[in-house]
């Protein structure tokens, strides 16, 4: 396993930069380490994390086969969402992967008519342009093991699993032949993409229940690599460049990654209005670029909830120094730097999270951070987010959610309490109150799960959204075959 | 070392009043060393300076005035704790006999804010509480008028530190208090009893009182019916038992108002608990408190969820002395409300005050811990002596409240969480801040970096309304009744 031997603590800087010189395998062991650790943590890390990692199993990938890479990616992937299954983003990357996978493979599957030749990934695909609600997983817990303890499924008790799984009886089809489930749903689109069509020798119960769209391909090519490489270049459609334009679309996604801040804040001012009264939370620094933009613009007041006990701290450095600690941990010369919004002129004014009630009637609008976004329109996020949201509808206050399409996932939450995470008691109570932390039952849920109801609006780096048309971004993002890893 | 001080302090406050004038001014002298001492920071070395010599002086000054004065001990009491930041206050012995363990402040966060209080009042007049900050809260005895009897400037600063808290333990203490104010009172030759004590004599002590912390509303139900007495005594009653009347009707008034009120309340309120409830409150509240003690000792197998907030943590104490007693208890702070409420069946809440349009205004998230039981369709009932009813009005929790100074809202362990933070100020900063650098980061240096921070505010109130249609009960000394007969009520128990 590849250990960090320098003197920073272990995190996400450190497995990137080893990410660089150790090969992929313990590359993987380590960041599952690290996860399990909660070294890496929260949406954003995590899915730089993952994009990271993936692009060196890509990178590495010795093979032309499709069905092959997506195998190893989705064994890559169930081991890590094993490893941390409340970190969904995560799970949300590898599948964006995977979508991006089959997307190449499908593109030349159909490379007679070349529609685009870009291997374009956040762009809604032609499969999905039905008006039928695509087949979404039901819980997560068929791809993720929480109720089935933390054991990393090997792919093929992952059907035993589900298969004893009483509630997921209705599903059990889908989970037998991935794609042939999906036909019912939406068959006239798949009839045009071919897909179906190539999918359909695979019914037979072969246990890699893998898309086998490259059969007849690579069934006909028996073509050398160096051949292959040039065809691919020469655009024949016969074969292609498989690797490459993954790992471009992999970059793609990192740059997505990066920019979906900027996104996101270049909208601020559609919503935000002059001598306005915004109330948010935690120290997210999606929520403080968006204020910060229309800060140029625009004069208003911020009341920021401090988020005790898990997030205060990076609340209050963020404010103080337009920076979270870890961040400034973690390398000191980053040029992702930003003044505080205090700096920019902006009053802000930090309660405690129990005057949210007292405050509410004042506040224009209420802007929160997420952890992940279901694809039921309602969202994980920090503790405290739920009596915020409920406040403001109470008050009828706008809430505006901001979150990146990475953090948007394909799970309904049938079971919300699997996807809470309960911290630490120490950060309730001090430990050295030992007769306290005896008696009494001492509860940190880390986060909140906020219906879709109480939220008026998302504003994803695509745009803004209703929370009931979220399914519809996320069936544009990721493949349904794809959706139970 | 503190414990002693304070311990010393009760006999002092207890019985003789010699007013002197010579007891302002050391005092004053000493506040002021107190406070120039605490605002050194290496940066301002010619304060500090100005600080020693004042401080030789004042040394000078109090050796040299009699140590055998009777505020000797207290002032100096009054010093240690401010001085001492560290030490919790649990040890502190209270000078006052109390029906109820005031509940204490965990967050030594409390002891600081004395020194600093001053010097933040321009910046803070922000948002919509900006006419809550109209007056600095008192903190020491500097400035007290000299008609002060000494039982009340300790209990002022009692309520100051949150050493007293709790609406009904303020006004008992200062109910008591207020006994020994009128035994020690001597009405002036050429002065009726009933007209000089009310308007002369208590008027300064209440002053007082409201200047170390807002009056709570049962502290004003209690003053308007204490002079109300005092004003109908007949003039012809002599002086020595006439005092004694009034001694007397105040220990009736606790003993009818609040003691078996409280029994009562409790009994009502033990009969809502169910076997296999959980009952979830929030923060603490004295009365809420007996009746789970009540409904645990009859025997009914319930247990308690606690949902608490910063930074009083005034529900650690309460769930500590219920886990003592044996009680299945629960421990939230507010974040985590929304899951606490999940697993709840009943709410009880405590009262600081019922208004007459029927709204509780109580511990601020109150409020939202009744939403999210309302959103649940939980049973939201609260319990409040009539004492607390009263014809005031409030549609929100903006108009009328309490503001904190915002330094209590960071305690000592997350300041020490913020210090790492320095570096990457130090280069934000002008470069007097480098001359920091030798020095050990100190926790105090957070507050200041947050009152240097320009439009940097921290805001801390500390009650809020509570809207009457999450509140399904109120349970009384006169029984359970709806929100909408809070005006009711009070219009009866005032007027017998």
């Amino acid at each position: 396993m590849a250990g960090a031997t320098t003197t920073q603590a272990p995190g996400l800087s450190t497995f990137v930069k080893s990410l660089r010189t150790t090969p992929v395998d313990p590359s993987v062991e380590h960041l599952i380490s690290l996860l399990k650790r909660r070294q890496i943590r929260n949406s954003r890390p995590c899915a730089i994390a993952t994009t990271a990692l993936l692009l060196r199993v890509v990178g590495e990938f010795k093979g032309r086969d499709a069905a092959k890479l997506i195998e190893r990616i989705k064994q890559v992937g169930r081991r890590l969402t094993s490893a941390q299954p409340r970190e969904v983003v995560v799970g949300n990357i590898v599948r964006r992967v995977l979508g991006l996978v089959r997307e190449v493979v499908d593109e030349h599957a159909e490379g007679q008519t070349p529609t685009g030749s870009e291997p374009g990934h956040a762009t809604p695909h032609a499969h999905h342009d039905s008006l039928h609600r695509p087949a979404l997983n039901s819980s997560m817990s068929t791809f993720s093991p929480l109720r089935h303890a933390v054991v990393e499924p090997a792919h093929s008790s992952v059907y035993l699993d589900n298969a004893s799984d009483v509630s997921e009886t209705s599903r059990r089809p889908l989970l037998l032949t991935s794609h042939t489930s999906y036909a019912p749903t939406s068959s006239a689109p798949l009839v045009n993409s071919l897909f179906g069509l190539f999918s359909q020798p695979a019914d037979t119960p072969s246990s890699t229940g893998t898309p086998t769209g490259q059969t007849s391909p690579t069934g006909n090519s028996t073509l050398t690599a160096l051949n292959l490489e040039r065809l691919a270049d020469l655009h024949r459609g016969q074969t292609l460049d498989l690797k490459g334009e993954v790992m471009e679309g992999i970059r793609e996604l990192q740059d997505e990654l990066e920019t979906s801040d900027k996104q996101i804040a270049e909208v601020a001012l559609e919503h935000i209005h002059a001598n306005e009264i915004i109330l948010t939370h935690t120290a997210s620094t999606t929520v403080q670029k968006f204020l910060l933009f229309a800060a140029r613009k625009r004069k208003f007041t911020v009341v920021h909830a401090e988020t005790y006990p898990h997030d205060h701290t990076a609340t209050h450095g963020i404010l103080l120094t337009g920076k979270k600690r870890e961040a400034n941990l973690d390398d000191d010369e980053d040029d992702d730097k930003w003044k505080p919004l205090i700096d920019a002129g902006i009053q802000v004014y930090v309660i405690p999270d129990s005057h949210v009630f007292a405050i509410m009637s004042r506040v224009n609008k209420v802007i929160l951070a997420t952890h992940t976004v279901l694809a039921n329109g309602g969202l994980v996020a920090a503790a405290g987010a739920h009596m915020i949201a409920k406040a403001a509808k109470e008050h009828q206050t706008p809430v505006v959610v901001l979150s990146g399409v990475y953090k948007l996932s394909p799970v309904y939450p049938f079971d919300i309490d699997e996807l809470i995470e309960h911290g630490d008691a120490g950060g309730v109570v001090p430990y050295d109150d030992g007769e306290f932390v005896d008696k009494v039952d001492v509860v940190n849920p880390l986060y909140d799960y906020v219906p879709a109801d109480l939220v008026d609006l998302y504003i994803t780096n695509l745009g803004g959204h209703a929370p009931s048309y979220l399914y519809r971004i996320v069936a544009d993002h990721y493949r349904s075959e794809d959706i139970t890893l | 070392m503190s414990d002693d001080i304070v311990a010393e302090v009760a006999p002092a406050t207890e019985p003789t009043v010699t007013t002197s004038p010579t007891q302002d001014s050391p005092a004053t002298a000493n506040g002021d060393t107190a406070d120039a001492s605490k605002k050194i920071s290496p940066a301002e070395l010619k304060k500090q300076k100005q600080a020693e010599k004042q401080a030789k002086r004042a040394q000078a000054k109090s050796s040299t005035s009699t140590p055998s004065q009777q505020q000797g001990p207290f002032k100096d009491g009054s010093k240690q704790q401010k001085d001492s930041k560290q030490t919790p206050k649990d040890d502190k012995s209270r000078p006052l006999p109390l029906r109820r363990r005031p509940s204490q402040t965990n967050a030594p966060a409390m002891k600081e804010q004395p020194e600093k209080k001053p010097k933040k009042e321009p910046k803070q007049a922000g948002l919509f509480f900006g006419h809550l900050y109209s007056q600095p809260k008192q903190q020491s005895l500097v400035g007290a008028s000299k008609d002060v009897h000494p039982a009340v400037l300790a209990l002022g600063l009692q309520y100051s530190s949150y050493a007293i808290c709790g609406s009904t333990a303020r006004m008992v203490a200062m109910l008591l208090v207020f006994k020994t104010v009128i035994e020690a009172y001597q009405t002036p030759p050429g002065n009726s009893l009933a007209r000089h004590l009310t308007s002369h004599h208590l008027g300064p002590q209440i002053e007082f009182l409201k200047s170390c912390r807002p009056l709570s509303i049962s502290m004003g139900n209690a003053i308007r019916w204490l002079k109300d007495i005092i004003i109908k005594i007949d003039p012809s009653t002599p002086e020595n038992e006439a005092k004694r009347d009034l001694v007397e009707e105040i220990d009736i008034f606790i003993r009818e108002r609040v003691t078996a009120a409280d029994r009562l309340i409790r009994d009502l309120a033990a009969t809502k608990i169910q076997p296999g409830d959980v009952v979830l409150t929030y923060a603490a509240s004295s009365i809420v408190e007996e009746t789970f003690l009540h409904a645990h000792k009859s025997g009914i197998p319930f247990t308690v969820i606690v949902v608490d907030s910063k930074p009083l943590f005034e529900g650690k104490q309460l769930a500590r002395k219920l886990a003592n007693d044996g009680l299945t208890v629960r421990y939230y702070l507010i974040t985590g409300a929304s899951h606490a409420v999940k697993d709840a069946t009943k709410v009880f809440f405590g009262a600081h005050a019922m208004m007459s349009n029927g709204r509780l205004y109580s511990r601020v998230g109150t409020a939202l811990v009744s939403m999210l039981a309302n959103a649940h369709s939980l049973p939201v009932i609260v319990l409040c002596q009539s004492v607390k009813f009263t014809e005031k009005v409030a549609l929100d929790s903006i108009v009328g409240n309490e503001v904190a100074p915002a330094e209590e809202l960071l305690s000592e362990a997350e300041r020490r969480d913020l210090l790492p933070l320095k570096s990457r100020l130090a280069t934000a900063k002008n470069d007097d801040k480098s001359t920091l650098e030798d020095i050990p980061a100190d926790t105090t240096d957070v507050l200041k970096w947050i009152e240097d921070a320009k439009n940097l505010h921290y805001l801390q109130v500390l009650y809020d309304v509570t809207p009457a249609e999450y509140i399904n009960m109120v349970i009384t000394e006169y029984g359970s009744l709806p929100p909408s007969s809070v005006p009711v009520v009070h219009r009866l128990s005032t007027n017998i």
